[in-house]
């Protein structure tokens, strides 16, 4: 992939297929919500999550598998072995379903959940960013990223209470 | 009250975490690995957490529609994203855009339902939104 060749020359501008990729993902992720959402209004939140982790390691498994099986050379070997905590990001995955069904539940209630989660989510990013935590590469965001996060941050909360009042 | 305030913040830095740290296992490993592992240890710590709350197959599940199931494997290709992207765009930027993309479908979607909530506020985040993105392209 030709993006990665310059990732350590300090801040550059995203390439189109990686901002196309993010905003892609996005879309799947709103897609995963109305599933995951349509199974906890039917059973329970928890079991929503449960099924939803369950049917993706299946699937994550399946499709290493045909990689696997299709690419052989690919397979890494010398590339350094990840430190144990990094296996951990199910955890606080896993978490993140069970707290905000709680907050959901409170007076906050959806629009509250999402603009606090929203809040939270950037400013841990930021920080992280700031020091290079947890071993990724350290970055000190450019102006323009700030701009463009805050645009995106006030367009999102606009979209949010507009919903919120409507509801 | 403010504890449920802190609680809504903590779980989107629970979001911002977890893709650290599955972004992290990807450098060493591959992104779909990553995406393995956040989904498996999920479900291991989902289990006793299952039967705490009462069981781990309520008797309606065997009538759920099928989309209802197929949230774990759009799950699979989200989060492999989020693992190839935060090395190279970093975690800020990364969350960014999958926010706007997140944002941007679903009033697309809204609007494929005619559910029209305030249409022109929320076509107001909409523009700004895109401007965001626009914004990211630039040096």
């Amino acid at each position: 992939m030709a993006a990665s060749t310059t990732i350590s020359e300090g801040p550059r501008r995203p390439h189109p297929l990686e901002i196309c990729a993010a905003l892609c993902a996005g879309a799947l992720l709103t897609l995963m919500l109305l599933s995951n959402g349509m199974m906890a209004a039917h059973t329970t939140p928890i079991f929503a999550s449960l099924t939803a982790h369950g049917v993706g390691s299946v699937v994550a498994a399946l499709l290493l598998l045909v990689f696997w099986i299709r690419w052989p050379a690919r397979r890494r070997g010398a590339s350094g072995r990840a430190p144990i905590w990094a296996y951990l990001g199910g955890i606080s995955g896993a978490l993140t379903v069970i707290i905000s069904t709680v907050v959901v539940n409170s007076s906050l209630a959806l629009t509250g959940t999402m603009a606090l989660g929203l809040a939270g989510q950037v400013v841990l990013a930021l920080l992280f960013d700031c020091f290079g935590a947890l071993g990724l590469e350290r970055r000190l965001p450019r102006r323009n990223d700030l701009l463009a996060l805050a645009s995106i941050i006030v367009g999102t909360l606009l979209i949010i209470f507009a919903r919120g009042n409507a509801g | 009250m403010i504890w449920m305030i802190l609680l809504g913040i903590c779980s989107g830095m629970l979001v911002t975490l977890s893709r650290q740290l599955n972004g992290r296992l990807a450098l060493s490993t591959s992104a779909m690995q990553s995406s393995f592992w956040n989904h498996f240890v999920g479900f291991a710590v989902l289990v006793p957490c299952a039967l705490i709350a009462g069981s781990l197959w309520p008797s309606e599940a065997a009538t759920a529609h099928w989309f209802a199931w197929v949230g774990g494997a759009i799950g699979v290709i989200f989060v492999a994203g989020g693992s190839w992207l935060i090395p190279r765009l970093g975690a800020a930027l990364t969350g960014g855009l999958l926010v706007a993309g997140q944002m941007l479908s679903s009033v697309a979607l809204d609007l494929l339902r005619g559910v029209d909530a305030m249409l022109s506020l929320q076509l107001a985040g909409v523009v700004l939104i895109l401007f965001g993105v626009y914004l990211s392209r630039r040096a």
